[in-house]
């Protein structure tokens, strides 16, 4: 079943985007481990594949990646983080060629495992890298420069002058970053308008729920909306898809997703979704899995690309000017050029 | 009833210190409050599922469970069918019937309560996350309806006439239980029945016809907290999306002293110390740690508790299976 | 509390619980229980045989799986036993989980933080702390119950959630790795490592010890007994001379101290460090546990190893056939509510069917 779905997934893949057809057929499961097959394996944190954000994004970018290089892409769901290695090392016995570990908390496993499989090519999402191995390689990203832009169109979008922002937990440093970012965009905005925008960002608080509680994320988000503040950022797992949701009912408030352009994952809210602090976590990671491929992976860190998403039903209701501000200044902070004054 | 009791002494205080708050800032305390009334009416809803079932002997653990697999239901029949009123009557469907079920086990099959309920949680946590599909949308939520007239009362109107439907429908409920179980023949009888249901039989109540009923629309409340999540608050679903709120209603069903008035009070006093929480965050007054902001509310019961002391009794014949002739 | 609140227990007799038909009715309840599941991985197009294979043969078919599977095994069967015994003394002890928490994160902390002393000093040490405080949270509900009146359940629910506020503010400050933006503590030192013997880890055997001697101690010692009286009938237990007040605090203490070396056992054994993220629902499948156990401090282990292997072997599964880590917890309620209802325990048991807990036990 599943080695049909790829293999459709992947011919799919190969028609509409005019690769060039690899001289060998795709890789099936049984393929892996023997010479010349090309696998890749994907762990998660604890977490579904189905997240909408997170996972989701790194197991799309996976099974691309793979698609793309004629190669077979298989998951596994994590529900202990006792088993990081355990789940890594399935993978791994059966000859994987690369495998993705999503999220954070996975660093010390993936290093160590990088350690124990050198043939592996190991690419740890989210993970700063600080090892020297060649075999494993973080791909991380700058959440403050992806916050503080969503921040600063925020700030020209305000009507009533105050923004806020519905986050998971803030010891979980994307989490922090996105949400520095956000207020320093913010301000930068409200600098270039003159004007006195207050901003807030509400943290869950750190717990087993922090980024599964969308009743709180809801609630906290109508919070928010009854005191004037009419644009919200929601971040954090399906707490901020919780804010998100509440805000689309709310007639004329914005919001803005994060991680993937959750304009498409989060449905209920495409009333109110302006944008999304994406990071380009699919792209990423089948970018390391093509470099992995034809081998030209360095191990180390690998920055990908963040950006806002685009605005899709909401187009009209930005303003040209704030467009080409907005562009002056992603190429600022994309450059390096506009500080986003994130000290960590 | 004595003027000065301890417990006019408490709706003193609350009085008071709400209209402290309100002269400090009107608006600010209004949104909380109104928040406060948020995060406390589902956990409100699933103390009174407790209620029911302890006033007439049984113990229902399972609130958890019940509230989860109805949200569900609430949420992808909504999305299947496009029509949220189809969604809200399934999920109430199902919560009588995840009562049934532990009418069933408890009464009939005369099983340990406790196990029964945490069948039924594990079976909703198992059944959801098991069954879930992601990208679902429903037409739309349940929207706030401003009540004419009410709604316009500065603090009140906010706070209490502004919500959407199924809010009202559970106030409703709360208030309506609570006549129910001290002014009807049906609520003496269900009382009867959990303190002493062999004189209950005697007197000619049937006690497991009367457990089956209770529990089973109890059930259905239970429901209708889940669906007000689903179909009302969030307008979606997510794994776990309870959070716990079954577990935290047991307590205030205890702490309300299993009267629907007094757990919702326990739930309006728990929701707004939330509220409150989120509050000193958004306006940023004192840096304190998130971890202390969250405890708060949990600290508070316990202090609260400790201090009225006053020992809380159960109905009597709770937990246990009920034949005829026991003693 | 009425007299009709007794609940029999079978404490000091398991004589009567070896015979026939209770060892059927748990593994018809399993097999059961695996072919309702079957139909529904069926359903979702997966192969039920290919899973069922995967996740037995990865638990229980190698000495590395069984060991796996043990280490799983090992902070249910505490906490289940932890349970067990608040049970036994008429406390619901929904609160294992807390307690397991701060135990796992003094264990930590005591493994960090002393150095220089060998293993057999620094291991019982650190197993301590963690009992300790494990004990001091569950005193906390003893405490408030037996001389403020405040339900356990109540303050179990609540402390809970203090307990995890208070570890994870801990963990990210005072307690915190150096140089580490994770919320975690260091790692502790070797010496504090619990020792694995060929695949098998020793905190297993730790807590099959531990239930033996609960069992021992419930059924043969006057402290058990007390426990047990107060836990049939408080009124009864009061009449007869026993301090109501002292023994609920002292169940707790030793329901807490149970739960909190749960937890210091999976530090010192699993993970060698506290995390927030470690941990997450040992404390609740403790109640599963303790139920499918019949609230026997033995009746626990076969649970423990069962619910243990599943959850070790749930990603091998997924990994061979595809089906979801989740379907663990629908075999959990299956199996659990097949060995509890009577449809089957009737054909094999003649035994009437009793009450093992009391309601909230007031």
């Amino acid at each position: 079943m599943i080695k049909r779905i790829s293999a459709v997934t992947a011919a799919l893949a190969l028609a509409t985007v005019g690769f060039i057809v690899p001289a060998q057929a795709a890789t099936t499961e049984a393929d892996c481990g023997t010479a010349g097959a090309f696998c890749v394996g994907l762990v998660t944190d604890l977490g579904k594949v189905d997240d909408k954000s997170f996972n989701q994004s790194a197991w799309e970018g996976a099974k691309a990646g793979a698609a793309k290089a004629g190669g077979f892409a298989k998951y596994i769901e994590t529900t202990d983080s006792k088993d990081y290695a355990k789940n890594m090392a399935l993978f791994a016995d059966k000859g994987y060629n690369v495998i993705v570990t999503v999220g954070f908390l996975m660093g010390d496993a993936t290093a160590a495992a990088a350690v124990k499989y050198p043939k592996i090519k190991f690419i740890g999402v989210d993970q700063f890298n600080a090892s020297t191995a060649t075999n494993n390689t973080g791909l991380i990203f700058d959440e403050d420069k992806a916050g503080f832009l969503a921040g600063y169109l925020a700030a020209y979008l305000t009507k009533t002058n105050k923004v806020g922002a519905v986050f998971g937990m803030k010891e979980v440093l994307p989490v922090r970053k996105f949400g520095e970012g956000y207020e320093n965009g913010i301000a930068y905005g409200a600098k270039e308008r003159s004007k006195k925008i207050k901003s807030t960002v509400v943290y869950h608080a750190a717990g087993d729920n922090a980024f599964s509680d969308p009743a709180w994320g809801a609630t906290t988000a109508n919070q928010l909306l009854t005191q004037g503040y009419d644009i919200i950022f929601g971040a954090g797992g399906s707490t901020g898809n919780g804010a998100l949701g509440k805000v689309a009912q709310k007639a004329g408030a914005f919001c803005i997703g994060v991680d993937t352009d959750q304009y498409y994952t989060v449905p209920e809210a495409k009333a109110c979704i302006v944008t999304s602090a994406e990071k380009k976590l699919s792209l990423g990671v089948s970018t390391l899995i093509a470099q992995a491929k034809a081998g030209t992976i360095k191990g180390g860190n690998f920055t990908g690309q963040v950006g806002l998403s685009p605005f899709h039903d909401l187009d009209s209701k930005v303003p040209a000017v704030v467009k080409v501000r907005l562009k002056k200044v992603t190429t600022g902070i994309l450059a390096g050029s506009i500080s986003t004054g994130f000290k960590g | 009833m004595k003027l000065l009791s301890k417990r006019n002494g408490y709706f003193l205080f609350a009085i008071l210190a709400t209209a402290f708050f309100y002269s400090k800032d009107g608006d600010i305390t209004t949104s909380v409050y109104a928040t406060g009334a948020a995060f406390a009416l589902p956990l409100a809803l699933a103390a009174m599922v407790g209620i029911m079932c302890e006033r007439t002997g049984i113990v229902n653990i399972g609130i958890e469970g019940t509230m989860l697999l109805s949200a569900f239901v609430a949420f992808f029949v909504s999305s299947l069918t496009q029509n949220i009123i189809i969604g809200l009557i399934c999920a109430v469907f199902t919560g009588s019937m995840m009562g049934l079920i532990l009418a069933v086990m408890a009464v009939s099959w005369r099983m340990d309560q406790i196990i029964a309920g945490t069948i039924l949680n594990i079976l909703a946590t198992g059944l959801t996350s098991f069954l879930y599909v992601q990208g679902k949308t429903i037409p739309s939520v349940f929207q706030a309806i401003e009540v004419p007239v009410l709604s316009k009362i500065p603090f009140f109107g906010p706070v209490l006439f502004i919500h959407g439907a199924l809010t009202f429908i559970g106030i409703a409920i709360i208030l309506a239980l609570y006549v129910a179980i001290y002014h009807t023949s049906w609520g003496l009888r269900s009382r009867a029945v959990g303190e002493h249901p062999s004189s209950a039989d005697t007197a000619g109540v049937s006690v497991a016809r009367l457990r089956y009923i209770n529990v089973t629309i109890a059930g259905g409340i239970g429901a209708l907290a889940g669906a007000y999540l689903s179909l009302e608050l969030v307008g979606s679903f997510e794994r776990g999306f309870t959070a716990g709120k079954g577990f935290t209603a047991l307590a205030l069903m205890i702490f309300g002293r299993w009267n629907p008035l007094g757990a919702l009070a326990a739930a309006l006093f728990f929701g707004l110390a939330q509220a409150y929480a989120n509050q000193l965050m958004i306006d940023q007054v004192v840096n304190i740690p998130t971890q202390f902001t969250a405890i708060l509310p949990y600290v508070m019961t316990i202090v609260v508790l400790t201090i009225s002391a006053g020992k809380v009794r159960p109905p009597a014949a709770e937990g246990q299976p009920y034949e005829k002739g026991q003693a | 509390m009425s007299q009709t609140k007794v609940a029999p227990k079978e404490v000091g007799k398991p004589a009567k619980n070896f015979d026939v038909g209770s060892w059927l009715v748990p593994v018809i309840a399993v097999l059961v229980a695996m072919s309702l599941a079957a139909i529904l991985m069926r359903l979702q197009g997966s192969n039920p045989l290919t899973a069922y294979k995967s996740l037995f043969t990865t638990a229980f078919g190698s000495a590395a799986g069984i060991g796996a599977t043990l280490g799983k095994s090992t902070p249910l069967v505490l906490s289940g036993l932890a349970v067990a015994v608040g049970l036994r003394a008429g406390l619901f002890n929904i609160g294992a989980q807390g307690q397991l928490l701060s135990g796992a994160l003094a264990a930590a902390w005591a493994g960090v933080t002393f150095e220089g002393l060998p293993g057999y000093i620094h291991i019982p040490i650190a197993l301590i702390v963690g009992a300790f405080f494990g004990s001091i949270v569950a005193g906390i509900s003893g405490f408030l119950k037996a001389y403020r009146g405040v339900h356990e359940v109540i303050t179990t629910i609540m402390l809970n959630s203090i307990v995890m506020g208070i570890a994870d503010y801990l963990a990210s400050h005072q307690l915190r790795e150096p140089d580490q933006f994770l919320t975690r503590t260091s790692e502790i030192q070797a010496s504090a490592k619990m020792p694995v013997y060929a695949h098998l880890p020793l905190g297993f055997f730790i807590a099959v010890a531990l239930a033996g001697a609960i069992w021992w101690i419930l059924g043969r010692t006057t402290s058990g007994f007390r426990i047990e009286t107060v836990g049939r009938n408080r009124h009864a237990a009061w009449y007869a001379g026993i301090s109501v007040k002292r023994t609920v605090i002292s169940a707790m203490l030793i329901s807490g101290a149970i739960a909190g070396l749960g937890g210091a056992v999976e530090t010192l054994g699993i993970t060698y460090r506290y995390a927030p993220a470690f941990n997450l629902g040992l404390g609740f499948d403790g109640i599963t546990i303790a139920l499918l156990g019949r609230v026997h401090p033995l009746g626990i282990i076969p649970g423990a190893i069962l619910i243990g292997g599943m959850r070790a072997g749930a990603a091998n599964m997924q990994f061979d056939s595809g089906v979801a880590p989740e379907l663990v917890d629908l075999l959990m309620a299956l199996i659990l509510l097949l060995v509890t209802a009577p449809l089957i325990t009737r054909f094999f048991k003649n035994s009437s069917n009793k009450s093992m807990t009391s309601g909230w036990g007031s």
